[in-house]
Formats: structure tokens, sequence, C-alpha cells
């Protein structure tokens, strides 16, 4: 008799959460996590004495409201602190502020334009509808529209009602929305070119591709689904960093009952009669249980922990061609003090909200014409936070912490990341950050830069892909990970994935984990 | 009978044309359009008597960087002959991948032979399922793909891309990186035999025009009073009146110039001003002495050079390398398709850049009488705005129900009377009459 009804590979957010939901459905669960401490890429550190840093996942916008609600997360720890504003510095002296207050952003925005400043509320209205016809797709397990099953079947009439019920103008407006580069789609909209730019970049988050590369619209609106539902607007900083979002589903899971191991490798998956029964550590140990949920990427799941031989050979051919790709870099830098803007001298709002690197679409395309061909973005696009305005206890009193996003640091640069390279990457932030803020060289007390390949080695993401795979429209929805196995099923009975390899996909939204969990409780 | 008046003489308006004059008076007014050739696939309603279609055979030569050529043809074993010599992993792959093509361009050719389908309908569902579990995993994955990692999946040597990720990009102001170029691959393999990944030119406008009543003149104006259509006024002045007018002008210039504005919706009017129709290849005629020993040549070293090009046209700049690919007839007149050239760029010296680029290739011959054709003079010459031959361009958010907005994709204006067939129609320009087609039966219908 197996000890456990199911074991979950990996303790970043998504096994969390499937832990927890599988916990409260009375199923006894046990949480393997690799490292010394859970949290996967949501992880909180003190990398320098006194400095603390959201090492990797700096935001949350995208954690689902139901995962909030259901499990409680408040009452285990977690406090949203508000980003209220996104400055973008311009290279002229000039700045484009967006704040959350609905009068004063329009004022800011007349100030560039005024029919930009019309439009933009129209543009929020229509963004809101796309992101409320997507929604009730985010909780959905994909129907399989290759399988003629009654249940797909049905899976796929609803689809279509679904898409159908939302209207002409609706349904053609998410078409192209799925379909269009967001330079293209932003340009049906807006002229200011710092406004255009800053919104084009939450198209490119996470994935190797410019603004002007069609699928990008997409990628906008999935980033605009946290500023739905009302429950917290816009982006958020979670009080104490990331980890304490890891750390709050962490406690709703074992308060329900599940149990967590940490510094538990997962060697493999035990497979006897053709089925999951199990998994074996690194060190030999087996442990039996009903079911194995993967919270690891596709990759790693199928390739490393399952193993080839175990698998249809069309289904390896697929999982070979699912696109990783990392794009993203991280530099976390302690402060002597804050920055001092040229756009905007002294201390202010600006620095309690995110501050974007994105003066232009074709700023942000040069960018990424530099890193398809495996180069680092000299002059990348920047998505700036200092957590330490919001939440003081992240830094010695007076001092500093800021998380810097970069795009684009390629996983496969040219020749391989070393240390110099790294070392360039930094660089490159800093003298970018520099011209738009001068004391930013002399403020530095320590910096640390994370390159793909670092998120790779560390959190053990394949390719240091932050979503666990590229977001495309080709490796979506029902595509996700593979067509045909996009419903956390595998081929290998007994086996479920519950990462953001899976539908809908990564940003710390945890749907992935509450979607395989509740497919588990429904078989 | 009744007078429509149809608009462009190319294979759409004409193929329009021969339909309605079944049940109407038509008079074409093709500008200065004459008989030239057409090119993609012919829907099977307009494969006259006499048709002639060409392909080259081989149908496409590329120099390889080790010196000889691939030579692809539509005869499978010898195509992987060729490829075998670069890369034996490559020829293995060649025919499933040719039939996986195939069998999603056979799919799209009988969509393409009828109005744009309606995705969410129970009709299409059907359709789509008939392609099999793998036929419609490939086409559900590989339509929002771009081209390069579609042949990426499949191949390894760079020639081989570069030529066939060409079909991909070619018309497209995109890369071969960009997203939904593997759909234009597929859209430039239907009417082609398996293996062949460029459309077919036929003499389909000459055959289509005999029995036309074809003026040259060129419309000014569509007339339209109370929300119909009464005529058209002619550059001259002179006014011509009908009931029914079928354009085969861009959508852009249909509706917001021919047309006095005011008729419209302000809302369609605004999305028709954001239609994407941005020109960016030029075309280079010149005269050789002697035969240049290719009937098509692709310089198209890799992906990586076309996505190259594509970046200087990013800053509306002539590509430093430009995608080229040179037809040469019996007579030794060759045409160059020179991509990227944006519209309104500098071509001056284009013409020089393309000869020197060809020139290794077709061994003692000389190039006399070379001309350019930008962007601005393709406006001119063909009417193609911004230079660009597929009036909108066909790009996914562009294509199929959306082409070139989902409010105008069946043809019908909301104009009592206009209609639309050009190519900037679904399924539009590289295939040859068959928006004219689908719209004239669309009218006919009622």
């Amino acid at each position: 008799m197996p000890k456990y009804d199911a074991i979950i590979v990996g303790g970043g957010h998504n096994g969390l959460v499937c832990a927890a939901y599988l916990a409260r459905a009375g199923r006894k669960v046990l949480v393997l996590e690799r490292r010394e401490r859970v949290g996967g890429a949501a992880l909180t550190e003190e990398v320098f004495l006194g400095f603390r840093f959201s090492v990797f996942s700096y935001v949350v916008s995208l954690l689902r409201p139901e995962i909030i609600r259901d499990l409680e997360l408040p009452r285990h720890g977690l406090h949203i602190l508000p980003l209220e504003s996104t400055l973008t510095p311009l290279p002229n002296g000039n700045y484009l502020a967006q704040w959350n207050d609905h009068d004063q952003n329009r004022r800011e925005l007349a100030r560039h334009s005024l029919r930009d400043a019309e439009a933009y509320d129209e543009f929020g209205h229509m963004l809101h509808q796309m992101a409320r016809a997507i929604k009730p797709l985010l909780a959905m397990a994909p129907p399989d529209p290759t399988s003629l099953s009654p249940g797909n079947l049905m899976g796929m009439a609803k689809l279509a009602r679904h898409f159908r019920g939302l209207g002409t103008q609706r349904f053609n407006t998410l078409t192209k929305l799925l379909t269009m580069s967001s330079a293209d789609f932003l340009d049906e909209w807006f002229e200011t070119e710092a406004l255009k730019a800053t919104k084009s970049a939450s198209g490119i988050i996470g994935t190797l591709l410019g603004p002007r590369s069609p699928g990008t619209a997409y990628v906008l609106l999935h980033h605009y689904m946290g500023e739905l539902d009302g429950v917290f607007r816009a982006w958020g900083f979670a009080k104490g960093g990331n980890g304490s979002v890891s750390a709050a589903i962490a406690g709703a899971a074992r308060a329900a009952g599940a149990e967590i191991r940490c510094n538990a490798s997962v060697a493999n998956v035990l497979i006897s009669g053709g089925s999951a029964k199990g998994v074996v550590l690194e060190g030999g140990e087996e442990i039996k249980a009903d079911l194995v949920v993967s919270g690891a990427d596709p990759r790693r799941t199928f390739m490393q922990l399952v193993g080839e031989k175990h698998l249809p050979g069309e289904f390896v051919e697929s999982i070979r061609r699912f696109r990783f790709r990392g794009a993203s870099a991280k530099v976390n830098l302690a402060l002597g003090e804050l920055p001092d803007f040229i756009c905007l001298p002294g201390r202010g709002p600006h620095l309690r909200g995110a501050i974007s690197i994105s003066p232009s679409v074709a700023y942000l395309e040069r960018a990424y014409d530099e890193a398809k061909y495996g180069g680092i973005s000299g002059r990348p696009y920047m998505d700036i936070v200092i957590p330490s305005m919001l939440d003081p206890e992240m830094a010695p009193p007076r001092k500093h912490v800021m998380s810097i996003f970069v795009q684009y640091a390629p996983y496969h640069v040219k020749g391989g990341w070393t240390d110099a390279r790294r070392e360039a990457l930094g660089d490159a932030v800093v003298d970018t950050l520099a011209e738009y803020a001068p004391n930013i060289r002399s403020a530095i007390l320590h910096r640390q830069v994370v390159t793909p390949a670092d998120i790779e080695r560390i959190v053990g993401l394949a390719e240091g892909n932050i979503f666990q795979g590229e977001l495309t429209l080709q490796q979506m929805f029902f595509l996700r990970p593979v067509p045909a196995w996009a419903r956390y099923r595998t081929p290998l009975p007994g086996l479920y994935q519950c990462g953001a390899g899976t539908h809908p996909g990564g940003g710390v939204m945890g749907a992935s984990g509450r979607n395989a969990a509740l497919e588990i409780l429904r078989a | 009978m009744s007078r429509a008046i149809v608009i462009g003489g190319h294979a759409d308006s004409l193929a329009a044309a021969r339909v309605l004059a079944k049940r109407h008076e038509v008079v074409v007014f093709a500008g200065n359009q004459g008989p030239g050739i057409a090119e993609g696939w012919v829907p099977r309603a307009l494969r006259l008597d006499g048709l002639l279609l060409f392909s080259p055979e081989p149908w496409v030569a590329a120099p390889l960087p080790a010196g000889g050529r691939l030579e692809l043809s539509s005869d499978l074993s010898r195509s992987v002959e060729s490829i075998r010599r670069i890369s034996p992993r490559d020829a293995v792959r060649w025919p499933e991948f040719c039939e996986r093509m195939a069998r999603l361009a056979r799919f799209f050719e009988t969509i393409y032979a009828a109005p744009p389908p309606d995705p969410l309908s129970f009709k299409f569902a059907l359709r789509a399922r008939a392609l099999g579990k793998q036929g419609l995993e490939d086409l559900l994955r590989i339509l929002p793909m771009p081209v390069a990692e579609l042949l990426d999946d499949w191949f390894e040597n760079d020639t081989l891309k570069g030529v066939l990720a060409g079909a991909g990009i070619a018309h497209l102001q995109q890369g071969p990186r960009s997203g939904g170029t593997a759909f234009r691959l597929l859209h430039n393999h239907v009417g082609s035999l398996p293996g062949v990944f460029r459309p077919p030119r036929s003499n389909l406008v000459e055959l289509l025009r005999k029995g036309l009543e074809i003026h040259a003149g060129d419309v000014a104006r569509i007339s339209v009073q109370g929300g119909r259509v009464t005529g058209v006024v002619l550059k001259g002045g002179e006014e011509i009146e009908a009931s029914l007018v079928v354009s085969g002008a861009d959508p852009r210039r249909s509706l917001l110039e021919l047309v006095e504005p005011g008729w419209l919706d302000p809302e369609l009017a605004r999305a028709l001003a954001h239609v994407r129709r941005r020109g960016v290849v030029a075309r280079v005629t010149l005269q050789l002495d002697r035969a240049p020993g290719f009937a098509r040549m692709a310089l198209a070293p890799s992906l990586d050079e076309l996505e190259r090009a594509y970046d200087d046209s990013k800053d509306g700049r002539v590509s430093q390398r430009p995608y080229l690919e040179a037809h040469c007839d019996a007579d030794q007149r060759v045409e160059v398709h020179v991509q990227y050239v944006p519209y309104g760029a500098d071509c001056s010296g284009l013409g020089d850049t393309v000869v020197a680029l060809l020139s290794e290739h077709w061994g003692d011959a000389a190039a006399d009488e070379v001309r350019v054709l930008s962007p601005r003079d393709l406006e001119e010459r063909e009417g193609w705005p911004q230079g660009q031959a597929h009036h909108a361009e066909l790009a996914l958010d562009q294509a199929l129900w959306m082409r070139p907005l989902p409010e105008l994709a069946r043809y019908r204006t909301p104009i009592e009377g206009l209609w639309l067939c050009g190519p900037g129609m679904h399924p539009g320009a590289g295939t040859a009459g068959a928006a004219g087609l689908n719209c004239a039966r669309e009218i006919l219908r009622g």
C-alpha cells in the first residue's frame, strides 16, 4: 500500500498550489523539493547581508484570485502592496508616466497626446472585455480538438459556444489579438512612441520575440489578466518578496495536511507495469504513491524524470520540439542611495512604482534584433522596481534594493554563458540605467546578475525560460505543451503535469497547479 | 440585363466579370493593365480550354556555398538526390515533409474555393477534422508559426531552409522568424504539386479577357446615392451608370478614395485605414545575351540572412543583402523579385547590386537593359497600393475570414451594389482569380 495518494515533484508555486488543492480534498500528498526551501522561481533570498531580494520573479499580478480566496492566502501571510505607477524615462530628459489614478493618468497622457489620452479609456475597456472573454479559459482543462471522445467533443462545442457568445465584434478583436504583433495592434490605438513601447513591452516578456512579431499581442493580454477582478489592481509587490507568495501557499498546503520535504531531489519517476508508481530520490530512496504530479518543465519531466524509452516516439518528438529559448535575465542591486532620475529628480512617488526602460518600439525591436542572432542587447528593455520603497524590511535602514528584469539575454548566447558575459550583461544594464539616472553607478553597493543559464542551473527551468516554455500561439491552450496532452495528463498512466509548461502558462498565476489538481480530483 | 461595372484588369476582376456576364451586361475598366502572366492556383471553374500552367523544372535552383546548386523539382526522387548531396538527414525527411504540407495545402484549396469559412461553424469543424488527427494537429500548430521554426523542426541545411522560407515571406513586411509565415508557405503551396513551394504561373488573364468588353479607362470615383451605388465616373469625367459595381482595386482605395467619404460608418473607415499594405518588393528586369542555365534561381542563403534582410527594412532601408528570386524566360529575359525594398526607400544602385549578386551564377552571359521598378513605380504601373502586390498584406490577421477585415470578408460592402473582388480579398493574392470567382458567386446568390 503506497503511503501517499500523490507525490508532487517540485515545490514551485504551481506544485504547492496543486498540493494544497489535493490536500484540501482529503488526499494524502507529499511535495518533494530539490532545494533547501520551497518556492522555485518565487523565492526571497538575503543575497547580500541585510539586502533581501526576490531573486527571480519579482511582482505579483497574475496570481489567480480564486486561488487567493480558496487557499485563504492572506491568512497564511500573503500581503500585496500595489505598484501604483509606471514611469518611462526618455532619452531627451522627458518622461511618460502612467498612474493608477484615472485623472492623474489622463492629465499626464494629454501632455504627450490629446488623442492618446482620449483613446486610453477605450483601450482599457477593450482589453478588459478581452480579458473577460479569455478568463473562463484560464480555469479550463483544454479539450483535445483531435479527439472524438464525447467529453472532448462536448468541450469543443462548449468552447465554440463561448466564442459565439462573445458576439462578432469581440470575437474579431480577440482573433486580432491572437494573431497580431503588439506593435501593430497598439499602432491602431496610440501615437505616443513611449506609450506604445511601454505597453508593447508586456507582449515580449519571457519570450524571444520582438514587439513587431505576430503573436505578441496575445502575451500583452496575458499580462493584463491581473488587472481584472478588482482583488488588487494592476501589478503588486508581495510584502517580504515573492518568497512570501510561496510561503503562503506552502502554509495553506501544510494546514490542509500536505507534507513538504526539502532537500529531496527526485532522480526519476518509478515506473512499473507501464504506469507511474512513485519516485526514486537521488540517494536511492523509493517513495510510492498512486499518482505522481510533476511541477517540473516538460523537458525535465519527460526526458529526465521519465525517460524516452517509456514514452511513445511521437510524443518524445513533440516534447523535443517544444520551445524554451529563455530570453530574460535579472539584475539585483543593493543600493546605498536611491536613483536620481534626470527626468524627475529627487525622491517622489514614481520610485514606488515600476520604471520601464522602453523609450520606443524601435528601441525594443533593436534589442531583440541583437538577441535573435545570439547577442546580448546592448541597450536592453528593463522593468525596474525598488521593493524597499514599499517594504522597508527588504533593505537596511536608508539603503535600498532594486530589482531589474532584463530582456534580451538569450539562453543560446553565442559562445555560451561565461562569467565574463554575465558581467558584460550587468554592465550593459548599469550603463543603460545610468543614461537616465547617472548617480546609479556610485549608488551600487553590490550587484547580482542572474542569466538564463543561472536560472536553469539554480531553479531548474529548462533554458531559463520563465514560463516553462515559450508562450507563443503554437504552444498555447490545447497545444501546451503537446497537442492531445494538454489536459494535465501524460501518456504514462499515473503521471500528471502541473507546471507552467501546461495551459495557461507562467507568470506566477498558479492556474496550472489548480487546474491540474481539479482534473486529478475529477478523474 | 442590368449593367455591371468591374474595376481592374487582373485575374480576379476578370474572373468576376466572366461569371457576372451570365446575368449582366458587364463592362470592365482595366486601367492600364493589359494581359500579363497570372500567378497562383487556378480554381477548377476557371480552368478554361487552352489554360497553360507553367512551373519550371526544376522549380528552383539555389547556389550552394561550397559550389554547385541545390535543385528542387516536382519529381520527388530527383529532389531527394539533390538534397542528399548536402544533407542525407534532410533527404530522408523530404518526402514526409512534402506529403504533410501537401495534405494541408489540399485543405486550403477547398477553403479557397469558397467565401471565407466561419471558424466557429460546425461545417468548418467537420472539414478540419477530415484532415485526420495528425493533419489537424499540424494545422493548429503550423498556422501561427514562424516559417523558420517549422523548417528548423524538419531540416538542418541552410540553403534548403532559405529557399523554402522564401515562400513564407514573399511580399510580406515580416521575416522568417515572424509568426504566421509558416501559413504563407502553405498558401504558396496551394495549386502546386507536392514538393513544389512556389505558386504556378499561367496564361489565365489572356484567356479570361476573351469575350469581355474591356476598356482602358481609369475609374476616378464610384457614385453613390442614398447608400446605393449608381455607377462610376471615369478620369476624363465621363459618367457611366450601373446598379452593380465590383471593384478589384484594393479595399482601402475602393472604399476610402473611390467612394465619397461619409457613406461609411466611421468605425469601419477607421479599421480600413489600419489595413496594412506596405510594399516591400522591387522588380528588376534585364536582358541576357545567352541562357543563364536556370529557369528560377533563389538567392536566400539561410534563415538568418533572410532575417537580416528584413531587419534592414524595419527602419525603411533597402536590405544590404536582399532576398532575390530570378525568373528567366525562353527569350532570356530575366525578372528579379528583390525583397526587402520598403516603399519610398532610395533605390539608386539597386540594379547594380542585383546584377552583381546574380552575375556570379549565370556564367558568361552579359546583362543589358537593366530596369528597376521600385515599390513606388509598381504602385503607378500596376495600381498596387504602396507597391504591395497583395493589396493587403497577407499576414495571419489579414487572412481568411479576417481578409481584409472581418466586416468585409464576404465581398459585400455596406454600400448596396458595391462589392470587392481583388487580391485584397479572400483567398487573395497568390491565387489566380479565386477571389473574383467567389465574389461573383456571392453576388449572383443575391
